[in-house]
């Protein structure tokens, strides 16, 4: 299917919003656990995977992750936050068509768990050491509660800009 | 919802990875706590080798510095029977305000320089 230039006007729309998200929770005090986040730029991934074709979505997260790297305090953690967002967004493309508009909640908090499995991942390769496998469970916790909070906002938005239902693409 | 769906299998099934990773990651973090109570024993872990082992209630107060093959450098600091990172020269400083080393669940971390300080006994 071709793009219209409306819709890309309405990603590269959600784009700049899901980053100003971001760089705004760049500056909030952060709880000193790496890969521990609120992640509320993931509110607009989620909307978008309720709201736009996969290949879009993942347009849209790829160019989030890419330029929010520009604006990290540490660039070089571009490759946790890309694993995980990467697991996390084929997660919830592959349930999304069979997740009801009102547990999209659950769908964003199996996205979290996902993110952080990623990024466990991608952290035990990179340091050679499964000895930061033990921060795991302090992630999918945090991980748990972040995704209900922003998993909740993304329903709030799916179902209250549209009138019509979801999954009408 | 204006239709039901014809199969809940695979809500059912989110659902239910959900509950398993979050009961999971509680158990996890109690056997911790349970296990971790008299844990005195600390390694510093850099790319999969150990660099050094302590054992806090022992060891003397000292500062160390390590370099990181990138260039770049942390410090940690033993003093008063605990282990911190006192110093390091990435711009997030996220192993530094850490803290001291509390927890078998809550290893100090400094991932730019793939660095760990841990209980020794986390995977025994």
């Amino acid at each position: 299917m071709r793009m219209t230039t409306r819709r890309l006007t309405e990603l590269a729309l959600l784009t700049a919003a899901a980053l100003i998200i971001f760089v705004i929770e760049l500056r909030m005090p952060d709880i000193a656990i790496p890969g521990v986040k609120l992640g509320l730029a993931n509110i607009i991934t989620v909307y978008a995977v309720f709201r736009y074709r996969p290949g879009e979505t993942a347009m849209l997260v790829a160019a989030r992750i890419l330029l929010g790297a520009l604006f990290s305090p540490n660039p070089s953690t571009l490759l946790y936050s890309a694993s995980g967002a990467a697991l996390c967004l084929v997660g919830m493309l592959t349930v999304r068509k069979a997740i009801p508009a009102r547990y999209i909640w659950l769908c964003s908090m199996m996205g979290a768990i996902l993110h952080n499995i990623g990024q466990m991942t991608a952290a035990v390769l990179l340091m050679r050491t499964t000895a930061v496998l033990s921060l795991l469970p302090v992630l999918l916790l945090s991980g748990c509660i972040a995704g209900l909070f922003t998993g909740l906002c993304a329903q709030m938005l799916v179902t209250r800009l549209y009138k019509k239902p979801p999954h009408d693409l | 919802m204006t239709k039901k769906d014809p199969s809940r299998a695979p809500l059912i099934a989110v659902a239910v990875f959900v509950i398993v990773a979050a009961l999971g990651s509680v158990v996890w973090l109690l056997v911790g706590m349970l296990r971790g109570a008299d844990a005195r024993r600390v390694e510093v872990v850099q790319g999969g080798n150990v660099l050094y082992t302590y054992d806090l209630a022992t060891a003397s107060p000292q500062t160390v510095r390590i370099e990181a093959p990138d260039g770049g450098w942390n410090e940690f600091t033993i003093a008063d029977g605990e282990i911190r990172m006192t110093a390091a020269d990435c711009p997030d400083q996220t192993c530094v305000h850490m803290g001291p080393l509390r927890a078998e669940n809550l290893p100090i971390v400094c991932l730019p320089h793939q660095l760990v300080i841990r209980f020794e006994d986390a995977d025994t």
